[in-house]
């Protein structure tokens, strides 16, 4: 195949078959309770320079208990999957969590920009698309997937994607590599404890992301029983031998949404825009994640029960969702 | 239809660009303005206008009062006629299914190349970084007809864009895009502004004034930019939002003014 141009973006590739061998042997087909804390899961499965990836967005059912978790732990030198981030690479990148990110789409505001301006944190372009796209080729287990995509642009030259000449048609298409994340994060609705996952409504790419990494944590709003999934498959997005841990985790998704349980919180997201304009995030990660020792302890001590309720109370849009 | 006297900058945008969507068409949706125009659109002429949206929404009929950053939750996704995900709606759009891709910029140039990456001259050090593409590269990419939405400032308007985020025709030369791999009869098709509308020009595919705002003249506009644009043969006159767009903003969509209030900054 006659390749006519290379990104220069620096990127992650890993041979299929080393992922196969992966595949077979850490992924648990026998049916084992995988539930356990959010702390457990942060310290068994995310070490310090992994590659993070995660579903959906901080709005709407993301895995927020697992990243304060994660920046609780300490970690450091992760590489992040920015597919479609928003608040929760801001709050990484200010507890000094990233050293890379791949984007997408990044930060809710301008901190990780800064971070970029000053060369702290170094990037990959890709787009949303190719992100989901490249964890498509992984969870595929092939080495590349085609895309017209970011053909033609400065956003392709800065990403690690080529272009060649389409061995059957003879026009020029872009290849995105696999990727395989150390870790994907999911938060779902609902989960049984060996870690089928449901989650409802529409989504970046759940189940690719599962697919794709190596270790999956699903954190649920709900643990549900077993036999419910058996009684109606068709709901399940990510089947149990993918999962790793299971964490059940009310109101995992806070300060976000998660369809039909609860929605967003706007007065906590206000506090995060004015103190992140104003440089006081640290403050701000004090608050919401150093000062307690769990997503828990944060739902309690941090916004109560009260607050908690009414924002199950303004989730009214149920059809659909189940 | 009668008018009134005030209106934001943001609102007459919306407005306009709601007026050029179709009715039976299929649209991606880009974050913020583009949501308000598309409720907008399917509130006037274009109720069967289906909005998708890059989290895999189809066909939804969002909910209003619209509320800022609940993108993917179930006000912007109420009514909707699928709920797929990611690679599903942008193959979707690779395929040739989707019209229209509307889209904020945060700079563009003669030939419709949109930035939103990066200012300055070497990437690896930009003098100021903005958050990256999102999905707008593979709208610009995909769709038919990819609008664009933006305040009518200067500093937007600029030769070249310092970095390609999202595809326009490129260098301008004959089937740019084309010749790049990218789908063909793909690209910017109108930009909507806070004074004007602009479309681009067949042959040279250069930026081509094609309305401007009751009120002002086109020199009015041209003197905000930092390029000479094609001026048409014969510019049309944009009207001001209309009584029925206005409440319909106003009252219905977005009361909290959280995207109608906007107005340019000089």
């Amino acid at each position: 195949m006659e390749i006519l141009s290379n990104g220069v973006g620096e990127f992650r590739f890993t041979d299929p078959d080393v992922i196969r061998a992966w595949m077979r042997d850490h992924k648990r087909r026998d049916f084992v309770d995988k539930t356990c804390s959010e702390a457990e899961a942060i310290a068994r499965f995310v070490k310090d320079g992994d590659y993070v990836s995660f579903d959906f967005s901080s709005f709407t059912r993301g895995p927020l208990g697992l990243i304060r978790e994660i920046i609780r732990q300490g970690r450091r030198n992760l590489w992040y999957c920015a597919k479609f981030t928003l608040m929760e690479s801001t709050l990484l990148a200010a507890a000094g969590a990233i050293a890379r990110i791949d984007v997408g789409f990044m930060g809710l505001g301008d901190t990780l920009n800064r971070a970029v301006e000053a060369g702290s944190i170094q990037v990959t372009e890709w787009t949303n698309g190719t992100l989901t796209l490249r964890h498509l080729a992984g969870g595929m287990g092939v080495p590349f997937l085609p895309t017209r995509a970011m053909l033609g642009s400065d956003t392709l030259a800065y990403s690690g994607a080529k272009v060649v000449r389409d061995p059957f048609g003879g026009k020029p298409v872009a290849l995105v590599p696999a990727l395989h994340p150390d870790v994907g994060l999911i938060h779902v609705h609902q989960a049984d404890v060996y870690g089928n996952a449901r989650c409802f409504g529409p989504g970046v790419s759940p189940l690719e992301t599962a697919m794709a990494s190596r270790r999956v944590i699903v954190s649920a709003d709900e643990i549900i029983d077993h036999d419910d999934i058996r009684k109606d498959p068709s709901k399940t997005t990510v089947p149990y031998y993918m999962v790793d841990a299971v964490v059940y985790s009310p109101f995992g998704a806070y300060p976000g949404g998660v369809q039909a349980l609860y929605e967003m919180d706007f007065e906590h997201f206000a506090e995060y825009n004015a103190m992140e304009r104003q440089g006081r995030l640290k403050e701000y990660l004090d608050k919401y994640v150093y000062s307690v020792a769990s997503n828990t302890e944060m739902l309690e001590k941090r916004v109560g029960l009260e607050r908690l309720n009414a924002l199950r109370r303004r989730a009214t849009v149920r059809e659909g969702y189940r | 239809m009668t008018t009134t006297a005030a209106f934001t900058e943001a609102e007459f945008m919306i407005a306009q660009c709601a007026r050029v969507l179709d009715d039976q068409k299929t649209a991606f949706i880009g974050f913020g303005m583009p949501q308000v125009a598309a409720i907008l659109a399917q509130r006037i002429q274009a109720p069967q206008l289906v909005q998708v949206f890059e989290f895999g929404a189809i066909g939804s009929e969002p909910l209003t009062p619209f509320v800022r950053n609940t993108m993917g939750g179930p006000a912007n996704c109420y009514r909707s006629i699928a709920w797929t995900t990611m690679n599903q709606i942008f193959a979707q759009a690779q395929l040739g299914l989707i019209d229209y891709g509307v889209l904020g910029a945060t700079q563009i140039d003669l030939y419709g190349n949109v930035n939103s990456t990066m200012l300055g001259t070497d990437y690896l050090r930009p003098t100021k970084r903005f958050p990256g593409s999102g999905g707008a590269n593979e709208v610009a990419s995909f769709c038919w007809k990819t609008i664009v939405i933006m305040m009518h400032e200067r500093r937007r308007f600029v030769p070249r864009v310092d970095f390609i985020t999202s595809p326009g025709y490129l260098d301008g030369t004959p089937e740019a895009r084309e010749r790049s791999g990218l789908p063909t009869g793909t690209g910017p098709w109108r930009v909507v502004t806070s004074k004007a509308l602009f479309g681009f020009d067949d042959d040279s595919h250069k930026m081509t004034l094609i309305g401007v705002l009751d009120g002002l003249q086109p020199d009015e506009v041209l003197s905000e930019m930092d390029f000479k644009p094609l001026v048409a043969d014969r510019v049309e006159t944009l009207a001001p939002p209309t009584a029925q767009e206005l409440s319909i903003l106003r009252e219905q969509i977005d009361p909290a003014r959280t995207i109608i209030g906007k107005t340019a900054r000089a």
